[in-house]
């Protein structure tokens, strides 16, 4: 009975990782459809030889979309990647000393209490705007709550018997860090990237719809929206549905994904 | 209190390193005509040539004496932008934090109450589903499909165009407040639904619950006579804690419906590097959130068990 | 109980609705809201028709000069002096009379406020009388009569409810129309001004709606507008309940491109300046020739333009023989290689010194035209190997950065040979919006010289276009290629069928509200 939840993850994951494969070498085999302009065949609905319909100035929109949601995947999973590790460290940080950790404290209430989208918007605001400027963003809004976490975490498994008893032996400090805490604290930081994944991504879309995020030259599921939002009125409803359909779907599916290692891990 | 300086001198420390002259930042538009010797005077007058540490302090005292600076977006100072705006979106806030409230716990309730059904599953794969949702895409499709489709509710902004502010009357502001509210509200929705579900089924397996099971009384009967109060509590706390989260989708919600409050001023601000808006946006927003974690912190020592067994003895 | 609720509904419904009075009032989305205000001195109507305030002359439906609060006007033999007799009923709108020194004080003041180089002819404006006005120029210029007929006459900063720092969010003028309420950024609310001495006009309210493009379409179509400018990309779909309307134009858009190398310089305002790429002729003149300018009309205008090949296009200051047969990709190609331009690979970009042919082509993001336009002939200029990188920005930004350094999509078009003047003069050379290319020519300055100096406007022409081309050299395609025109648009509007524009004549290129020229004459055709 036990073993159907990880069947299941299981699978998922290989599904998962099926679609990652597919996304991320969609550069390759998509070529330059996204960027095409068919000047003959500009906003036109959804049909057998334009399967999503196309753009004002007569992009393939199913095109445009894929290399929108991959963009989104590999910045939000550098992002997610980037905020995991900047959590780890600044969590493992604030073991060293009591100050520190207060320091460490002190940063994260801080960060926590103002609003994301508020943060997020400041950060990309400092650092010019642009993909890096937006990666850091959204990686140093979202460590806070992991660093939360993995705090805690660390706390718990200081006072455990096991970590006395090498601190007993005379292990130093990296040694248990190393050989202890790590170890234990990797699925967390699993779990938390992967938590944070869908987070990076809707705010990645969220601050390029804005327009401080990605460049607009790029597909960016986020751009695609923004110039959707001119031709809603005119009735090209395509234009908007299937970008945000998309983008729901891959952060849904992320999600499902991410509680179901979740609940498995926590066996 | 010691969060808010933090977070003030995170936000100046971003300022800081951002590529905006801020000479520049202040004098906005009239920047091309002005001479290098009038700049050296405003870079003088407002202390950027000192060091960052300095500029702090400087910039913090003004704060504190209420000059919250000049907005070159709105060509108004920051501290009336501010308020002029603070009232609308309140009642977009507070509106949509209320009836996220209201519908997450009822749905909670609805679904924790009823687990493994269809009931349950549908309400939590709507809650899933709308966790998943970008904020942003929802308000143009409710754009798309109330307002321009179906023509319910308004296309844009505060008030209906023509009508001098003081002549709008409550009800039209209301509806115009309708739809960014209830897209504002499926923000918040998602995660106090899942929480309070989760909190009825634990409830439903409770003692408590079995009681009166045993007594007779029906599922609907302990759902929402008991379980009502055992649950909203906790999904209080949870709102309190949220508020960032809405603040956040505010921004979006406002910006797509053209609403003018602060949200929209915060994206122009950033868009349009008016520095002092954005800043003084930042510390008022730090203010709010902080006074709702310490709502949502005071609220969770409420529900301390020792609290709770009394309330279930009764 | 019933009743109370039926009340309640109704009472509701009411609330709801639009008001009654629909065509006393007229909501208008047409954007140009002002950045500085509606202060004349400070750019306010600088295409002619500022809503508040009058000009001494009107500019008539063939652009010949019209009588405005001047009754007659002369200049004088050494074309120095103009002298213009003003009309006796002209009145603010808090009901004072209109006299010369209001006149002389507005000329003066503007000529000293920043911003304004065009006064910067003006050498005095006195009042000879309580109806007279001289203005003495420093010198000849034909142009200055533009002036005449687009700077609003404010009241003098002496008197009672005279011109201030705030006069701008307070306009007091003797136009039609006073400002009633600005909520900046939404909307402007106007008022017949009940002291106009001209007809008065048919609508007692005006409503301009400065929503942006996607929100003025939410309203049209659902109906809340009776008239909104639509961008011609989204010029098919107009919404039912209203009709297209068309307004001709001289408003055309084009590549402007930086003419100095960079050399690390900076402009006054900081800026940096300069760009290696445009400042090769051979760049710029291959770019000019891959433009498919048709397709760009097809595509980014949707058809409703025409080509463009110089800023003024069909006006009688303009050269005739400026076309070129276009796209033209195997003597761009040629042109290229000639100049020592070399690709790396066969379709790759080309290099020259180690010099990539790439740079930012800035359009401002708001503007979903220019976004196209910028798009679209990047994609017609890739072939050549030339990567125009399509980068949006704001005006403050692109003011902030990009002015000198990227080439940018513009907009101009006037409805005088002035703006010519401005653009490709040296003398005005990064300031304001006008040659921030920084493009500077002895010869053609020498010819727009002469142009000023004329002694009449036709006599001026044959110079005008001299500076284009005169067979050696011009800003034109032909000479220094200092530009990439593209396109001459037609501007789109969507109004209530029951609103009659009248005769609507040609507009400039519109950061005012161009379309409301000959407001005076709208009618309302329902009852």
């Amino acid at each position: 009975m036990s073993s159907q939840p990880r069947l299941i993850a299981a699978g998922y994951a290989a599904l998962l990782a099926l679609l990652a494969l597919l996304l991320l070498g969609s550069t390759a085999w998509l070529g330059d459809s996204p960027t095409r302009m068919q000047f003959a065949a500009r906003l036109l609905p959804p049909s057998p030889e334009h399967w999503l319909g196309t753009d004002a100035l007569g992009r393939e929109v199913w095109a445009r979309t894929l290399a929108g949601l991959a963009l989104s995947f590999q910045v939000g999973l550098s992002a997610a990647l980037l905020g995991t590790l900047v959590a780890l460290s600044l969590a493992s940080l604030a073991m060293l000393s009591p100050l520190l950790d207060a320091l460490v404290s002190l940063l994260i209430d801080t960060l926590l209490s103002v609003p994301h989208l508020l943060l997020l918007l400041l950060i990309a605001f400092a650092l010019g705007g642009g993909t890096e400027a937006v990666i850091i963003a959204v990686a140093l809004t979202h460590w806070p709550s992991l660093a939360r976490v993995l705090r805690a975490e660390l706390r718990h498994v200081h006072h455990a018997p096991y970590v006395a008893i090498s601190r007993g032996l005379g292990k130093g400090q990296g040694f248990i860090i190393s050989r202890h805490l790590l170890p234990h604290l990797l699925p967390h930081c699993l779990v938390g990237a992967l938590l944070l994944f869908p987070h990076a991504i809707l705010h990645e879309a969220a601050l390029t719809f804005l327009g401080v995020g990605l460049d607009p030259t790029q597909p960016a599921i986020g751009v695609l929206l923004a110039d959707a939002m001119r031709y809603l009125t005119g009735g090209y409803w395509w234009l908007g549905v299937f970008p945000g359909l998309g983008l729901l779907l891959m952060v849904l599916a992320i999600e499902r994904f991410a509680s179901m290692l979740r609940e498995v891990l926590a066996r | 209190m010691l969060v808010l300086l933090c977070v003030a001198a995170v936000s100046f420390g971003l300022m800081m390193l951002s590529p905006i002259d801020p000479v520049d930042a202040y004098l906005g538009p009239q920047m091309a005509q002005v001479s290098p010797e009038q700049r050296a005077l405003i870079a003088e007058r407002w202390g950027f040539d000192a060091s960052p540490a300095v500029q702090f302090r400087h910039w913090l005292q003004q704060l504190l004496s209420g000059e919250l600076g000049w907005s070159h977006i709105y060509h108004q100072p920051v501290s009336d932008v501010i308020g002029q705006r603070v009232h609308r979106s309140f009642l977009l806030l507070g509106g949509a934090w209320l009836l996220s409230l209201a519908l997450g716990i009822l749905l909670g309730i609805a679904a924790g109450s009823n687990e493994g059904s269809w009931l349950d599953r549908l309400i939590s794969g709507y809650a899933y589903l709308t966790a998943s949702t970008p904020t942003f895409w929802l308000a143009m499709l409710a754009l798309l499909l109330f307002s321009v489709t179906l023509g319910w509710t308004p296309t844009c902004c505060a008030g209906p165009t023509g009508v001098l502010s003081q002549e709008v009357t409550p009800l039209t502001r209301l509806h115009h407040l309708l739809l960014p509210t209830l897209t504002l509200a499926l923000l918040g929705v998602a995660t106090l639904t899942l929480h309070t579900r989760a909190k009825m089924v634990a409830f439903m397996r409770s003692d408590t619950a079995l009681h009166a099971f045993a007594q007779g009384a029906s599922r609907i009967d302990i759902a929402w006579r008991h379980g009502l109060g055992h649950a909203s509590l906790p999904a209080i706390t949870l709102a309190f804690a949220s508020l960032g989260e809405l603040f956040g989708g505010s921004l979006l919600v406002e910006h797509v419906f053209a609403y003018p409050g602060l949200g929209q001023a915060t994206v122009a601000a950033g868009l349009r590097s008016d520095v002092p808006l954005l800043l003084a946006i930042a510390l008022f927003t730090a203010l709010f959130v902080s006074v709702g974690n310490l709502a949502a912190d005071g609220l969770s020592r409420l529900t301390d068990p020792r609290t709770r067994r009394s309330h279930t003895n009764e | 109980m019933r009743r109370t609720i039926i009340l309640a509904l109704a009472a509701t419904c009411v609330a709801l609705s639009t008001p009654a009075w629909a065509k006393d009032q007229l909501v208008l989305a047409i954007g140009g809201e002002p950045e500085q205000g509606f202060d004349p001195l400070l750019g306010w109507g600088q295409y002619g028709n500022p809503l508040f305030q009058s000009t001494l002359l009107n500019r008539g439906p063939d652009l010949t000069p019209q009588p405005g609060l001047a009754t007659t006007w002369s200049l004088s033999d050494d074309r120095l002096t103009w002298r213009l007799t003003l009309r006796t009923d002209a009145r603010f709108s808090d009901n004072t009379p209109l006299t010369a020194e209001d006149v002389a004080f507005t000329f003066s003041a503007a000529a000293k406020a920043g911003g304004r180089a065009d006064l910067s002819a003006l050498a005095s404006a006195r009042a000879v009388d309580g109806n007279t006005v001289e203005l003495t120029l420093k010198a000849p210029r034909i142009t200055f009569i533009d002036q005449l007929m687009t700077l609003g006459i404010v009241p003098h900063a002496e008197r009672d409810n005279g011109y201030d720092d705030g006069y701008g969010r307070q306009p007091l003028g003797s136009g039609p129309y006073r400002l009633v309420e600005w909520q900046e950024g939404e909307q402007l609310i106007v008022e017949r001004n009940p002291y106009f001495y001209g007809p008065a006009p048919i609508f007692e309210r005006l409503v301009f709606l400065f929503t942006d493009e996607a929100a003025t379409l939410s309203a049209a179509h659902a109906g809340q507008v009776d008239l909104a400018a639509i961008p011609p990309a989204l010029a098919e779909n107009i919404p039912d309940p209203m009709r297209r309307v068309i307004m001709e134009s001289v408003d055309n858009r084009g590549i402007l491109f930086p003419m100095q190398p960079d050399e690390g310089q900076h402009a006054t305002n900081g800026a940096p300046m300069g760009n290696d790429v445009t400042s090769d002729l051979a760049i710029r003149q291959a770019i000019n020739l891959a433009l498919d300018r048709e397709t760009l009309v097809d595509v980014a205008l949707n058809g409703f333009g025409r080509p463009a090949f110089g800023p003024a296009d069909g006006l009688p200051w303009s050269h005739g023989d400026e076309q070129l047969a276009t796209p033209n990709l195997a003597r761009a190609n040629a042109l290229l290689d000639e100049a020592g331009w070399k690709r790396k690979q066969d379709d790759g970009l080309r290099y020259k010194n180690g010099q990539p042919a790439r740079f930012r082509l800035t359009y401002p993001s708001s503007d979903t035209t220019r976004q196209q336009l910028a798009q679209v002939s990047a994609e017609m200029v890739r072939p050549l190997g030339i990567e125009m990188q399509p980068t949006g920005r704001h005006w403050d930004e692109i003011q902030r950065e990009a002015l000198h350094q990227d080439a940018i999509v513009f907009g101009f078009g006037s409805q005088s040979p002035q703006e010519v003047y401005y653009l490709f003069h040296s003398a005005h050379a990064g300031v304001g919006f006008y040659n921030s290319g920084y493009y500077a020519n002895e010869t053609v300055d020498q010819h727009l010289e002469a142009a000023q100096a004329a002694a009449s406007a036709e006599d001026a022409y044959r110079h005008w276009q001299a500076a284009q081309w005169d067979g050696t050299t011009g800003y034109g395609v032909q000479g220094d290629t200092s530009w990439a025109w593209m396109v001459n648009l037609a501007h789109v509007y969507a109004t209530n069928r029951c609103l009659d524009l009248g005769d609507l004549g040609v507009a400039p290129h519109g950061h005012g509200w161009p379309v409301t020229a000959n407001l005076l004459e709208w009618r309302w055709t329902c009852d």
